[in-house]
């Protein structure tokens, strides 16, 4: 199957609008004095919502790039 | 990234430490050698880009040397120390870097594959084919670029000031004058290719000096958990969720750097040199996972500062928080001394590998696009490539004079102004990359229309002062950055003015 402009499609970037929502401490009170391993909850919450866009980002660079973009000089 | 303007404040290294340095910095030289011996045509394309390309580690090594500054370290780390964990919005618009390549990347790969593109300006001619609009990218990349090196330029000074028991002038002079002119010999002896192998040593040796940062920082402080509780009971705001004003400000910050600094022309070059698209998209999937080894471990240093050292920098700049603290493990034991001269390292190896490749990006514009496409389209490849080092040779030597002037005249307010204009200007060329890669009905005329009055929009908003209570006053009371509404005009032009054209030119 050809995966013709793939990166466009707005389910990707519906996932990364959710991952943003969940990284972006926009949602937490501004008294939240919570912590986890020794960080802020909400500071944990926002590295692991990084780390997430790290994954995706780096599946989709390796599994889904478009194969009508591969150009020249791909073994 | 940011404004580059900390001093290291460490204790004068020894003539042991000095020589390891100086062993260092020489390797760059012989790799320049290597580099020209490794050159298969003097032609523009060769120097500039290094002919076919480069494999996996040069370019994953030379993306991440050259996307992280020196002031990874020293400007994040300080700006953590006033800000504490909110500053975490840097780990964001780091990656945030890497998504946007999503936009336009494999494309524009390909199409530099098959027109053999030099300049991020090669592709803008061959999509629009208009002469204005690449004058105008062009000046736009050059300018931010000198803007940036500038940055760079008096970064080496300042690493240098604490290092020796010279005056500080006088230190920050030989640093600047020493480590340009080493940068620039083995640049214009190697062009990219020596560029790219030296970014693979200093991005080597930046890696390991983050690694050795976290250890050194955790052993020499306590855990994590004992720095937070300590600021919940000095400075709690830096440790509270950020309010709705610093939120906005997140938000503009992944905007502005994410997209901005994707549009580095030094990074969309590295996107050409790539060998292959397996190449390229296995090093910007590393990529995406970097800020969580550097950028936060910045952060980290930042916070712990901000916890353990809040009364020492009283009078000093924050930026030089991690010197302070290197100094505190320097002062510990012999084997801490050798460590911080391994951590100083990577820091020179971070500010030069990120000035090395903006030279190089900067001369290669005017070479090709503004004197070649302006001026001398005849000119022969091994004329305009001895044409570009020279340029490289000019740049070093104006810029390396206006930072020492400038150092000296204590002019530093300024200079950090037009670096925080650097990403407002790079920001209104990501209509021209992004949409009209994909949108074939994009056409020129309105996409130049768009990018100078984004860019007109973006200055003015930066330079005029806002007064009262009017509507200028809450834009720029906002947390958004000027670039940012520069672009979404930019956009509205450059779209609405396409459906117009193509509307019109149906009837």
């Amino acid at each position: 199957m050809t995966r013709s402009n793939s990166y466009l499609s707005w389910r990707i970037w519906t996932v990364y609008a959710v991952l943003a929502g969940i990284s972006i401490p926009w949602y937490w009170s501004a008294e939240d004095t919570r912590m986890l391993l020794g960080f802020p909850l909400w500071a944990v919450v926002s590295i692991l919502g990084s780390l997430a866009v790290s994954c995706f980002t780096a599946w989709l660079f390796v599994c889904r790039w478009p194969q009508d973009d591969e150009g020249e000089g791909e073994a | 990234m940011m404004a580059a303007a900390a001093e290291t404040n460490v204790i004068p290294f020894g003539a042991g430490a000095l020589t390891f340095i100086g062993v260092y910095l020489l390797s760059m030289v012989w790799i320049g050698w290597l580099g020209m011996r490794a050159r298969k045509e003097n032609s523009l394309r060769d120097h500039f880009i290094g002919g076919s390309g480069v494999g996996f580690m040069v370019l994953l090594l030379t993306l991440f040397a050259t996307q992280y500054s020196g002031n990874t370290i020293l400007g994040f780390s300080g700006k953590a120390y006033r800000i504490g964990f909110a500053w975490l919005t840097c780990v964001h618009f780091m990656t945030a870097i890497v998504v946007t390549y999503l936009l336009f990347a494999p494309r524009l790969f390909k199409l530099a594959k098959q027109h053999a593109f030099i300049t991020p300006t090669d592709y803008l001619a061959h999509r629009f084919n208009h002469r204005g609009l690449n004058l105008l990218a062009t000046l736009i990349m050059v300018a931010s670029l000198m803007n940036f090196y500038l940055a760079q330029l008096t970064a080496m000074g300042r690493a240098v000031e604490g290092l020796t028991t010279l005056d500080p002038e006088t230190a920050f002079l030989w640093g600047v004058v020493v480590l340009a002119g080493i940068m620039l010999v083995y640049e214009n002896m190697g062009g990219f290719r020596a560029v790219a192998w030296t970014d693979m040593i200093q991005g080597g040796v930046l890696a390991l000096g983050f690694a050795v940062l976290l250890v050194l920082i955790f052993k020499e402080y306590g855990s994590m958990e004992n720095t937070t509780r300590m600021l919940l009971q000095t400075a709690p705001e830096k440790v509270l969720p950020p309010k709705a004003p610093e939120v906005r400000s997140w938000i503009s910050y992944i905007l502005l750097l994410g997209v901005g600094a994707a549009l580095y022309p030094q990074a969309i070059q590295r996107i050409y040199a790539a060998k292959s698209a397996k190449t390229l998209r296995k090093s910007l999937a590393v990529m995406a996972f970097m800020p969580l080894c550097t950028a936060l471990i910045a952060v980290l240093v930042g916070v712990t500062a901000a916890a353990h050292l809040a009364g020492e920098l009283q009078g000093a700049s924050s930026d030089a928080v991690l010197g302070v603290m290197l100094r505190h493990i320097q002062e510990q034991s012999a084997f801490g001394y050798a460590l911080v001269v391994l951590i100083f390292a990577a820091i020179l190896g971070a500010i030069m590998s990120t000035a090395d490749s903006t030279l190089l990006s900067m001369s290669s514009m005017v070479t090709k696009d503004l004197y070649m496409g302006f001026v001398r389209p005849e000119a022969s490849q091994a004329s305009l490539t001895s044409l570009g080092k020279w340029i490289s040779t000019l740049f070093v030597v104006v810029l390396a004079a206006l930072a020492v002037w400038l150092n000296n005249s204590g002019t530093k307010l300024t200079l950090v102004e037009l670096l925080e204009m650097k990403f407002d200007m790079l920001l209104q060329l990501a209509p021209a990359f992004m949409i009209a890669i994909h949108w074939q009905r994009m056409r020129a005329g309105p996409v130049f229309a768009g990018m100078l009055a984004g860019l007109v929009f973006a200055l003015l908003f930066f330079w005029v002062p806002a007064k009262g209570d009017g509507f200028l006053t809450l834009l720029k009371t906002s947390g958004f950055h000027p670039g940012v509404y520069g672009l979404i005009l930019n956009i509205a032009i450059g779209v609405s003015g396409s459906w117009i054209v193509n509307a019109r030119s149906k009837a």
